[in-house]
């Protein structure tokens, strides 16, 4: 079976895919590219922040794992939605330029972010969660 | 677990890395002007007062200047190790760097003894805070990745090549007898191909893959490039200590920098060139520009060995072109996200009175155009580089570029502190 950190690590780069396309798109001014390729960036980043913040974190936390870095990637997770909104509405005004910009940035944040997920706290999570890891995944499936 | 170990708050102030890159850009200016000063072609004779002057102005003032403030940065990001005591780090590497740069660069330029002699234990005060404190945060560090190993080396590298630049300096101001070529080669060859190589592909080992969504780097090349650089680098400083130092050693050596070097240019154009992320981007632009002058710079460098009429030019054409095409391209390119990239965060970091007065994204803190504007200068600078050894209208344009490309930058990071100051203020005007 996978690890967490192989699994999660798959699903950001996953993300990263579908931020690529949207960004592809309203770069060529193809609007409608564009907004397919983000609400599906967005769902995938809902969809994960949600495995983490509902099954993953609690998990750690009570497993006894550090509380402070899961304290600040639900930090990291509102900033980045923060951003998130504001592509939807530079797309919503079909504003390339302010896209470009967000998304750069968007770019710089989440990948700093995936890094020390994937670095620090995810190889925590697998030797924590040894024994829990297919409860967890079924769970983060469902959410 | 150290819980501090993903906090960015971790991060030292705005002000100290703005000030690195705030002074870097001043030196590439006083670079192109000590050049200009010093009569006759500086390209044709890079042991000229002049040109020994402004190669440590670039060395030390621009490049060391970026990659020291940029390293206590990133340090926390990509090994999981923050900076111990940032602050004071930060200034007590800032501020000898600047006196030992100028110092440096003047005591060559007008072979004054003196401001030799001032200048080597200010350089050596900048960088043993800056190896102590790196060497702190790597021994501290949590993740093991190949990354954090390339650094170690690149900082033994630099540790080995300021002790032999330290003693080279002292030696011209006292006149000690001392065996120069030798000495001068060692410590160019640690600064340039240990130091310098391996930070950047240390960095590039995350940044790329990162930044650019491209395919990770292989797991042959990241678990054996930099051990392999480091070993040659050694075996080469081993030949230097033999007497007679047998040629074909140091050939081989040589030889074998260059191939390890064009692997790793090679392997990151590739991975480029498979990237997802397919939108204009000048940081990738100055990225690939620097991997390709490294591949022409290990050309150059066979070119050097196979042609013995030639060889004096091609030798010089190679270590320009790392030095311009390959060091400052990445430097630079990486310098103009850097700043963005800290101007937004630390705005951000306001909180809800940020959303509400509205930060600046990315772009908008450094206006793209200027970046391209540089990117196409330097390539511009680069094609008179290949031909100014030869022709001094070549040179002059050489100077030229340096020149401009210090005030753009300049004008760049200038241009981040103040939408960072405009921002701020309307931050705080917001009631609470």
């Amino acid at each position: 079976m996978k690890t967490i950190a192989e699994t999660m690590t798959a699903d950001h780069k996953a993300c990263d895919d579908e931020f690529a396309h949207a960004e592809q798109a309203a770069f060529a001014g193809n609007w409608s590219g564009a907004e397919t390729g983000f609400n599906a960036f967005r769902n995938g980043m809902a969809h994960h922040f949600k495995m983490e913040e509902d099954v993953l974190f609690p998990a750690l936390v009570s497993a006894g794992g550090p509380s402070g870095p899961v304290h600040i990637m639900r930090m990291e997770h509102t900033q980045i939605r923060g951003l998130l909104e504001q592509m939807a509405a530079a797309l919503a005004n079909k504003n390339a330029q302010e896209y470009g910009g967000l998304s750069e940035t968007l770019l710089i944040v989440m990948q700093q972010h995936n890094l020390k997920e994937e670095q620090i706290l995810y190889p925590i999570a697998d030797q924590v969660l040894a024994a829990e890891r297919e409860t967890l995944f079924s769970q983060m499936r469902e959410v | 677990m150290k819980v501090a170990t993903l906090s960015t708050e971790q991060a030292p102030p705005i002000s100290v890395p703005l000030c690195f890159f705030a002074v870097a850009p001043v030196f590439l200016v006083l670079a192109a002007l000590l050049l200009a000063a010093g009569g006759g072609n500086p390209f044709a004779d890079t042991r000229s007062p002049a040109s020994l002057a402004a190669t440590h102005c670039i060395t030390l003032g621009f490049m060391a200047m970026v990659m020291l403030g940029a390293t206590q940065q990133l340090l926390p990001v990509v090994i999981g190790s923050p900076v111990p005591a940032p602050r004071l780090v930060a200034w007590s590497t800032l501020l000898p760097l600047t006196a030992g740069a100028l110092l440096l660069s003047g005591g060559f330029m007008l072979g004054e003894p003196a401001l030799l002699n001032l200048s080597w234990p200010l350089l050596g005060l900048a960088f043993l805070v800056f190896i102590g404190a790196g060497m702190l945060s790597l021994a501290r560090a949590s993740a093991r990745n190949a990354t954090k190993t390339a650094i170690l080396l690149s900082i033994l590298s630099l540790a080995v090549a300021v002790a032999l630049g330290m003693l080279l300096a002292r030696g011209y101001a006292t006149g000690l007898p001392l065996p120069y070529t030798r000495l001068a080669t060692a410590h160019i060859g640690l600064a340039l191909g240990g130091w310098v190589m391996l930070l950047i592909a240390g960095a590039a080992y995350q940044v790329v893959p990162m930044f650019q969504l491209t395919p990770d780097y292989p797991k042959w090349l990241t678990a054996n490039l930099a051990p392999a650089i480091f070993a040659v680098l050694l075996l080469g400083l081993a030949s230097l200590l033999l007497e007679p130092a047998p040629r074909w050693m140091a050939s081989a050596t040589e030889n074998l920098f260059w191939l390890l070097a064009a692997c790793f240019a090679v392997v990151t154009l590739r991975l480029q060139n498979r990237r997802r992320r397919r939108v204009p981007d000048a940081t990738l632009s100055f990225f690939r520009l620097g991997m390709l002058s490294l591949l022409l710079a290990a050309l150059f460098s066979l070119a050097s060995r196979l042609s013995p009429t030639a060889n004096d030019y091609f030798g010089t054409l190679s270590v320009l072109i790392f030095l311009l095409g390959f060091a400052m391209s990445l430097t630079q390119g990486m310098l103009y996200k850097i700043i963005a990239f800290l101007v937004w965060f630390h705005l951000f970091r306001g909180g809800i009175n940020a959303v509400k007065a509205g930060v600046p994204n990315m772009k908008e803190i450094i206006p793209e155009p200027w970046m391209w504007r540089h990117l196409w200068l330097h390539i511009g600078t680069l094609l008179a580089v290949l031909l100014a050894p030869l022709w001094g209208v070549a040179a002059w344009l050489v100077m030229l570029g340096l020149l401009l490309q210090g005030v753009l930058l300049g004008c760049a990071v200038l241009a981040g502190i103040s939408v960072y100051r405009r921002t701020l203020g309307r931050i705080e005007q917001i009631p609470a």
